[in-house]
């Protein structure tokens, strides 16, 4: 898979290491923006109150 | 074969990265976002407190408090002498991000009956890290701008349910409160990573001071 997508970056290694480090931070960041504060409600931190539910 | 082994391999190190991304964020990035989030509610507080008089504002004070929005900021010295949180109106998960909450349906702020609030004991910010260290007659101190309100103490922890509702009442169920009295509930979860149970502390309303008159001495050192 990471093979796969070094083989299709273009450029030589130097402009193939900095597209990755962005393809990184971008995942990262999708990451932290979207896809962890969906689920860290299903994690048992969140409830501190005394409810009915 | 190999493509086999690689792609495996490749898996494993990609859900580890995972995994560990994601207790960075839980361990670090929400108390970071937290702790910018609260400050943003404190600064909020001032600038309102500092409009207008105090006086006017406290006789035109709505019946209830707007929903999601800070009205008071709490201080615990037993948590640390700079431990200070903005108290917010509800106990969703937007709002426990932005502070503590304050349960909608319960008493105001220093008036009859429970005033109760949640906070997070873990993650955002860990407001409420240390509450098993709270005791009896530690003082909980709060202020909603134009008034000091220092609420002792008198039970806790006390270790219950997530169910038992009975513990937010105006005269808490277990809290060794036999008649109605201006009260204050404060709840987290127990244990520190966990939702099996709840963590309750009960006070009383000690004193009150106008914010004119200076800090209470609960806050001086």
């Amino acid at each position: 898979m990471y093979g796969w997508i070094w083989r299709h970056l273009p450029g030589n290694a130097w402009v193939k290491a900095l597209l990755s480090l962005l393809l990184v931070l971008a995942v990262v960041c999708v990451l932290f923006q979207y896809v962890f504060p969906w689920a860290e409600p299903l994690l048992p931190f969140n409830d501190v109150t005394v409810d009915n539910q | 074969m190999r493509v086999i082994v690689r792609t495996v391999s490749e898996l494993c190190i990609t859900v580890g990265t995972l995994i560990v991304l994601f207790v960075v964020h839980l361990l670090f990035w929400t108390g970071v976002r937290a702790d910018a989030a609260m400050g943003d509610q404190i600064d909020r507080l001032h600038a309102q407190w500092s409009r207008g008089s105090d006086r006017a504002r406290a006789a035109a004070a709505p019946a209830r408090y707007a929903p999601g929005r800070p009205f008071a900021i709490m201080y615990i010295p037993r948590l640390g002498a700079t431990w200070h949180k903005p108290v917010l109106e509800g106990t969703g998960a937007g709002t426990l991000k932005k502070g503590l909450g304050h349960y909608a349906g319960t008493a105001r702020l220093g008036r009859r009956g429970n005033f109760a609030v949640a906070g997070h004991r873990r993650t955002y910010g860990d407001p409420f890290e240390d509450f098993p260290q709270l005791r009896p007659g530690d003082a909980v101190v709060l202020t909603d701008g134009s008034t000091w309100f220092t609420y002792r103490i008198d039970k806790g922890p006390h270790r219950t349910v997530p169910t038992d509702v009975g513990v937010i009442d105006p005269v808490p169920r277990d809290s060794g409160y036999r008649r109605p009295g201006r009260y204050l509930t404060l709840t987290t979860c127990d244990p520190e990573w966990g939702h099996s149970h709840r963590l309750i502390v009960w006070a009383h309303l000690d004193s009150t001071r106008p914010v004119e008159a200076g800090e209470p001495g609960a806050l001086r050192r």
